[in-house]
């Protein structure tokens, strides 16, 4: 038989044509995470919005200022 | 106004690597990149010590005064956020940094090392705050919750402190008046300045 019409070494073939293309596409998938939106529509936040401040002393935190001081 | 400042007590650090966990966790940071990192001094030797290290949010952020694109800004926190639609990852922010907080999640062809990440103080960025798209780019933001930053909330050992500077600083006195002795507060000379130079 044929080299190229063996069915195991074919099944190989594209086990491993798989297996390239997989590591070819995981590095465009990491991409999204790096600053990319992931393909949601940007929100952005005015320049006075995005500087005004947000820290609250809320109850949580006031909680944690006490349990650090024992 | 408050000035968020992080404190990180040497004398109680006990490099469980805890802070660092949360912070992936609650960001969910790609692999490879550390927001914040357990650094420890003299490892396996009597007297180790370890700081739990990432961006100290400066006052006079040299990482903001080298940025080509200028994608840094300061919010009235104190906190130094950046744009990640600006970023070119370029890789200066991350030689300025005394602190070698500015992270980048590979490297690629002609010198791309894609947008630079770092520690929001989870005060996430300049998108809308706490959406899906905030959260997609920057992780989550605690602050606009009423929060503090997931690190400090989770240390065991209270050795990682945050939040108002003023008050951080009086718990650590208080330690430091307790023991007779003060290890510094590692990094606030380098990073806070009561006064921006002319």
């Amino acid at each position: 038989m044929n080299e190229q019409d063996d069915p195991r070494l074919n099944a190989r073939r594209r086990f491993f044509g798989a297996l390239g293309l997989a590591a070819v596409a995981a590095p465009a998938a990491a991409f999204e995470a790096d600053g990319g939106t992931g393909g949601l529509p940007p929100q952005k936040e005015s320049e006075a919005e995005k500087r005004k401040p947000r820290y609250r002393e809320t109850d949580h935190v006031r909680a944690f200022y006490r349990t650090n001081r024992y | 106004m408050a000035r968020m400042k992080f404190l990180c007590d040497s004398d109680r650090c006990i490099e469980c690597n805890a802070c660092v966990t949360a912070c992936k966790n609650e960001h969910e940071v790609p692999w490879g990149i550390n927001r914040r990192r357990v650094v420890t001094i003299g490892d396996g030797k009597p007297g180790e010590r370890s700081i739990s290290m990432a961006c100290m949010h400066c006052t006079d952020a040299p990482c903001a005064a080298v940025c080509p694109v200028a994608c840094f800004y300061g919010t009235e926190d104190g906190l130094v956020l950046h744009d990640k639609d600006l970023c070119i990852g370029c890789g200066y922010c991350f030689y300025a940094c005394p602190f070698g907080a500015p992270q980048y999640p590979r490297v690629g062809n002609f010198g791309g090392r894609g947008k630079m990440d770092k520690c929001t103080y989870c005060a996430g960025g300049p998108q809308q705050d706490n959406s899906a798209v905030e959260y997609m780019q920057y992780g989550s933001n605690r602050i606009a919750e009423g929060k503090l930053p997931l690190c400090a909330e989770m240390c065991s050992t209270k050795a990682l402190l945050a939040g108002d500077g003023e008050i951080i600083a009086s718990i650590y006195k208080e330690r430091v008046q307790q023991r007779g002795y003060g290890s510094g507060a590692w990094g606030w000379r380098t990073a806070y300045r009561e006064e921006l130079p002319a």
